[in-house]
């Protein structure tokens, strides 16, 4: 198929999913809109999703909602990381979940350090944000090395692990850490200068760990693009036998890919609890690892596409969240839309009927440009 | 009198989807309690013509009698129902069910009307098997049982379903001798019960020995029913190993040098205890093309698989240049400076859904030209798929492009590309030019002289007659495992003696064979 | 202090019927090879809709059907699109998990304020002990000292789940369609040869499994804890899959497994109750999952090499 049509597929096919999902949406928010009349709930359900599609950027008065925006961006971060992660992980068929427990451990160990470690200045952020990344990336050793060795499933072990690290986590903080002074379970506060600056300073977190963010998309796609090691693990996603047989070392890309990935994910863990909060309080896994997963899939595994997949779906959640505060439409709405569109953009065979045709009317426009230029070349 | 016939198919032809004219206006008739025999070399269309009569395949063109009727085989299914029944060479079988399950998977007996009738099953299983004295081990499970009971049962499977014609797709290939016989004395009861038999295979003595007529294939087409007393082995052999287009190579003689791969008494028995290598020894010099001729299956890939290390041999040794080979895992066979010519392009070759430029980087990606510090250098990656999708010529609108979206011919020339130009010492050549078009095809036979003449190793693999005559300095025939002979130049080699080494009716002595080690 | 009370033992099979429901549906999946791993979210739903459907009709079976049908129905809209459309079979599970975490949250805030005019985030609140489903005196074995306080005493379900070993064996082993799965899910070119439709083999073998982990559900939310609540089954659907392939894929052997996960977990309860941190002994299961995943790679790695020793003698 040519790249114009290819394009054009890809597109029809997005733009078909998330119709479907917004249909579906649409249809669970009119069956949970209040009003006693069909004409009474259908308002209200028009007016619930105006709220979530239109306000999270546009104000009642159709202004720009800056504020909104900023909780939009900010809410990018830590999907950004586990969708990063996701990325690389799933481009060489490795179903590693475990981004989930990955970034609730990242933020943990981050806290610790910039809690307790005595280090000067701004640099107490690079040790911290590193610590949170290196202890998610030595876990996920355990699920890698047992794949690559052994081929036990990744993706059982990497589940159990995100229930073992909440368990062990909270443990520690009732045990251990937690500042007792306190009504709740949360830890002491991290040194001043331990706390990531925001780039807009007005109550939406909108830290300089977006930017981070963006960075270390640019280095993950540089990395999977430009490297031999990223190289090497898109094509054991595609081909596992084929870099078997070019001589490339399987069980280590296997190991790395998910390593790397526990770094990113630990990494974002760390950014999040540095940007946004002053002390530790996670009791629960975040969802963000989930979250991440989606991002990965509607990015198709590209890095450089996770900024844009991510903005979208914390586009979506703040949208549902202002539903539900605005509208009574329970903000969870966000979990069913975003596993159908989910479903839908993973769906091999989704619109293949489409793709068929168009692979047609490519092949014929090609026959046709070769008769074309064959005549010329005749004359 | 159509009656006599049990099977008429008139003016086959069949066009695949892509092009590909498998049958071309066959004729194939075949007696009412007879064996028939269908020959023909690897891809003469014996496969897609049996497909057909078994419902697998629509016919493009002509028509199909079954016992006089016109039908139409839309499916197994319909053909099972016209009584027609196959033995598959890669057995249908369910492997963790007994053998009685397997008889009647998708017709089981029941008792009170929801379990199965387990004991009715072995009955029916024990019962067929008397009759047709198919001896197999009905509470077996058929994980556990050795490949000839397999093939019983898988025979006695069709008889259940009521088959009164057989379709045997070489059903030898994977027996013992013994196996074989017994195999043989068993059909010849089912033809004196009134069975008709379709017979395919490549071995000549068991054509000779069992079947009463015969079917030739070659590149498409019949070459004509024979009755079977009435051949030679000879006539046989000239109609089957044929060449249709000679594609002419102009090559210098060799002038081979130092000896680079050494293999002495290498043997390999299979996961199933069958002996596919006995004693194979042979020597590729610097600067010659040593090629293996034979029928598929009689070692060959074997062979490759224990040279490029996805097999341990048990027993003999391999070498390149002095240094042993066996145990090492692909980067170091590759570190030697060996390529490999995959024979499943598709499985190894490529990376589909990549781009041209990164299924040629595959074996050099970690090389120091191709990287600065951490990051690749993609001016010189760029530089480097340019200058081989020039210099192999393969048709595309730039390295970028899927390699997936090619041609076939196209696909073969991108890991040619690869394995030619990382400056090898070796090259296992396994069918370079399968099932790929003829402008292709001379491409790389083209290339595969002329790196030999420039000093690489060059060893042949391919079960196309005509590329191994042309392009071998020296060549061997395997046959059974075996070297069954050497031929030190192939100047004056004609089809019919190549063909009466490769069915087995011939083999050369031992001290012949020997002279292939250039000791 | 005695660890091994009678209550103990007693606790264990409380413990692992959820865990030994989800474990015959990962048998069954895989014996038909469909690995499903959207158990967990099959179970959240069907617990979420059996509890509501429960205390709507006030009848604890109607909850248990209704359970059932949903976990059937969900399991074939997982086929629909692992089938029919081609998802990947591990993203569609991951989607369905998804959608039984947050979703199932959401549905419950809009049924209940639909139906009840204000919104709950659990339906704890709303199951009472009459929407329980009853628990089983038996008689003659009641009365045994020890054994009968071990053995009598159990939710139907808890009955249910142990004669469904039995009958998910007798299915694979004894009958027409399971002789059918276990083809399709070893050789489907060899079953469709013999005119069974793989595709119809298929959605039955993961519509079973969705109706088996719905009755894990219905435990869950009408017996174990009393009432739904978010993230509930905990972990449950996946611990099923490791229970699976402990037991080496068969029902008997699964459900020892299932029994492990439920001493590990009864273990732990006990350990806490005398003054441990329960976030300590609360990932037990999951550890020995790991563990046990290992053990058995191992196990099995030396059974094929031995395999393959033994051909080439």
């Amino acid at each position: 198929m040519s790249k114009k049509n290819s394009l054009k597929f890809s597109v029809v096919r997005a733009l078909a999913a998330l119709g479907i999902a917004l249909l579906l949406a649409f249809i669970l928010i009119f069956v949970s809109a209040e009003g006693g009349s069909f004409g009474a709930k259908m308002s209200n359900s028009l007016a619930a999703l105006q709220q979530m599609l239109l306000r999270p950027i546009l104000k009642k008065s159709g202004k720009f909602a800056a504020k909104n925006f900023c909780d939009i961006l900010a809410g990018m971060i830590p999907i950004m990381f586990t969708g990063l992660a996701t990325c690389i992980m799933f481009a060489a068929n490795q179903f590693n979940l475990g981004a989930e427990g990955g970034i609730m451990l990242g933020a943990f160990v981050t806290a610790l350090v910039a809690i307790y470690a005595p280090i000067p200045g701004p640099l107490l952020i690079v040790v911290a944000i590193l610590a949170g990344g290196l202890a998610v990336a030595v876990v996920m050793l355990i699920p890698s090395v047992l794949k690559a060795k052994l081929g036990v499933s990744e993706m059982v072990n990497s589940l159990m692990l995100n229930y073992v690290i909440m368990y062990i986590l909270n443990f520690l903080m009732n045990s251990y850490l937690a500042d007792r002074s306190k009504g709740i379970t949360q830890t002491y506060a991290f040194r001043e200068n331990a706390i990531l600056p925001q780039i807009i300073d007005n109550g939406s977190r909108f830290s300089w760990g977006w930017a981070i963010g963006i960075l270390v998309t640019i280095l993950c796609w540089f990395f999977m693009y430009r490297t031999r090691w990223g190289y090497g693990i898109r094509m054991t996603g595609i081909n596992q036998p084929f870099v078997m047989y070019s001589g490339m070392n399987v069980p280590l890309i296997i190991i790395l890919c998910q390593v790397i990935g526990g770094f990113l994910a630990g990494m974002g863990g760390g950014i999040e609890m540095l940007g946004r909060y002053q002390y530790y309080n996670w009791s629960a896994l975040p969802g963000y690892g989930w979250t991440g997963i989606t991002v990965a899939i509607l990015a198709g595994n590209n890095p450089i596409f996770v900024p844009l997949a991510a903005f979208f779906m914390s586009y979506l959640t703040k949208g549902c969240s202002l539903m539900s505060m605005n509208a009574n439409v329970p903000a969870q709405l966000i979990d069913i839309i975003q596993a159908v569109i989910f479903l839908f953009f993973a769906a091999q065979q989704f619109l293949s009927g489409y793709r068929q045709k168009l692979v047609i009317r490519s092949a014929q426009e090609e026959l046709a440009a070769k008769a074309a230029s064959g005549e010329r070349s005749d004359k | 009198m159509s009656e006599e016939y049990a099977i008429q198919m008139k003016g086959i032809t069949k066009v695949y989807p892509n092009g590909t004219v498998a049958n071309q206006d066959v004729n194939f008739n075949v007696r009412k309690g007879e064996i028939h025999a269908l020959m023909g070399e690897n891809g003469a269309g014996k496969s897609t013509l049996m497909k057909m009569l078994f419902g697998l395949e629509q016919p493009t063109e002509g028509e199909i009698l079954v016992n006089g009727e016109s039908v139409k085989l839309s499916s197994p299914t319909v053909a099972i129902s016209k009584g027609i029944g196959m033995v598959h060479q890669h057995f249908m079988l369910v492997p963790s069910l007994t053998v009685a399950e397997n008889m009647v998977l998708g017709m089981v007996p029941t008792r009170s009307g929801a379990l199965i009738d387990y004991d009715k099953a072995v009955k029916i299983t024990e019962e067929y098997s008397k009759r047709f004295n198919l001896k197999v081990d009905a509470n077996a499970k058929v994980m556990d049982i050795p490949v000839g009971m397999k093939q019983k049962v898988e025979i006695l499977k069709a008889l259940v379903r009521g088959a009164k014609i057989l379709i045997l797709d070489e059903p030898t290939a994977v027996l013992t001798s013994q196996e074989t016989a017994e195999l043989f004395t068993e059909l010849k009861s089912l033809k004196t019960q009134g069975y008709t038999l379709i017979f395919i295979s490549h071995k000549l003595n068991e054509i000779m020995e069992i079947t009463d007529r015969m079917t030739i294939l070659r590149g498409g087409r019949s070459m004509g029913v024979h009755e079977t007393k009435n051949v030679t082995p000879q006539e046989i052999s000239r109609l089957m190993v044929g060449r249709d287009v000679v594609l002419k190579v102009d090559k210098d003689k060799a002038e081979p040098g130092a000896t680079v791969l050494k293999v002495r008494d290498l043997e390999f028995v299979n996961e199933w205890g069958k002996k596919m290598l006995d004693k194979v020894s042979l020597s590729v010099r610097k600067g010659e093309i040593l090629g293996i001729a034979g029928v598929e299956g009689n070692g060959q890939k074997e062979l490759v698989d224990m040279l490029f290390g996805f097999e341990t041999p048990n027993a003999g040794t391999i070498t390149v240049n002095g240094v042993s080979t066996i145990g090492m895992n692909q980067r170091e066979l590759r570190e030697h400076h060996i390529s490999l010519v995959p024979e499943d392009r598709m499985l190894y070759g490529i990376a589909a859904t990549a781009s041209i430029e990164e299924n040629m980087i595959s074996d050099r990606a970690s090389d120091k030209r191709f990287n600065k510090g951490p990051l690749f250098n993609m001016a010189a990656i760029h530089e480097e798929s340019k200058r081989l999708v020039k210099d192999y010529t393969v048709l595309c609108k730039s390295a970028q492009q899927q390699v997936g979206s090619l041609s076939g011919g196209n696909i073969q020339k991108v890991v040619v590309a690869r394995e030619f130009s990382n400056d090898p010492v070796l090259i296992i050549a396994d069918q370079p030019t399968r099932g790929i078009d003829v402008g292709a095809t001379e491409f790389i036979r083209k290339k595969l002289v002329e790196l030999s003449r420039s000093g690489i190793a060059v060893l042949l693999i391919s079960a196309d007659l005509n590329e191994v005559m042309e392009l071998s300095d020296s060549l061997i025939i395997m046959c059974g495992g075996q070297i069954a002979a050497y031929f030190e130049d192939t100047e004056n080699l004609t089809d019919d003696l190549m063909g009466r080494y490769m069915l087995g009716i011939e083999h050369q002595s031992p001290e012949e064979i020997r002279r292939v080690c250039h000791e | 202090m005695n660890i091994f009370t009678t209550a103990f033992f007693f606790s264990i099979f409380r413990i692992a019927t959820p865990i030994l429901f989800a474990t015959l549906a990962a048998v069954i999946g895989e014996k038909g090879g469909v690995s499903n791993i959207g158990l967990e979210g099959i179970m959240m739903m069907s617990a979420l809709f059996g509890s509501l459907t429960a205390y709507w009709t006030g009848q604890w079976w109607i909850g248990v059907l209704a359970a059932m049908v949903v976990g059937c129905a969900e399991a074939l809209l997982m086929g629909f699109f692992a089938f029919k459309l081609k998802t990947d079979i591990i993203l569609t599970g991951t989607a369905v998990n998804m959608i039984g975490s947050g979703g199932t949250l959401f549905l419950v805030k809009v049924i209940t304020q639909a139906t009840e005019g204000q919104s709950y985030a659990s339906t704890t609140g709303l199951i009472t002990k009459i929407h329980q489903i009853p628990s089983l005196n038996i008689p003659l074995i009641k009365d045994i000292p020890v054994i009968g306080k071990v053995i009598s005493g159990h939710s139907i379900l808890t009955y249910l789940a142990f004669i469904l070993v039995w009958l998910t064996a007798v299915l694979l082993y004894k009958t027409p369609l399971g002789l059918n799965i276990r083809s399709v899910g070893e050789n489907p070119n060899a079953a469709s040869s013999v005119g069974v439709s793989v595709n119809k083999i298929r959605y039955i073998t993961i519509g079973i499994g969705g109706i088996l982990a719905g009755l894990g559900g219905a435990y869950m939310s009408m017996y174990y804890a009393m009432g739904w609540s978010l993230d509930m089954v905990a972990g449950r659907g996946f611990i099923a899959l490791a229970a699976q392939s402990m037991g080496g894929g068969e029902p008997l052997g699964s459900m020892f497994a299932a029994l492990i996960f439920g001493f590990a977990q009864a273990l732990g309860i006990k350990v806490s109750s005398t003054g441990v941190d329960s976030n300590l002994v609360a990932p037990i299961p999951y550890i020995v999952t790991i563990l046990a995943l290992i053990v058995f790679a191992l196990l099995q790695r030396r059974n094929e090499k031995k395999r393959h020793d033994n051909a080439l003698q």
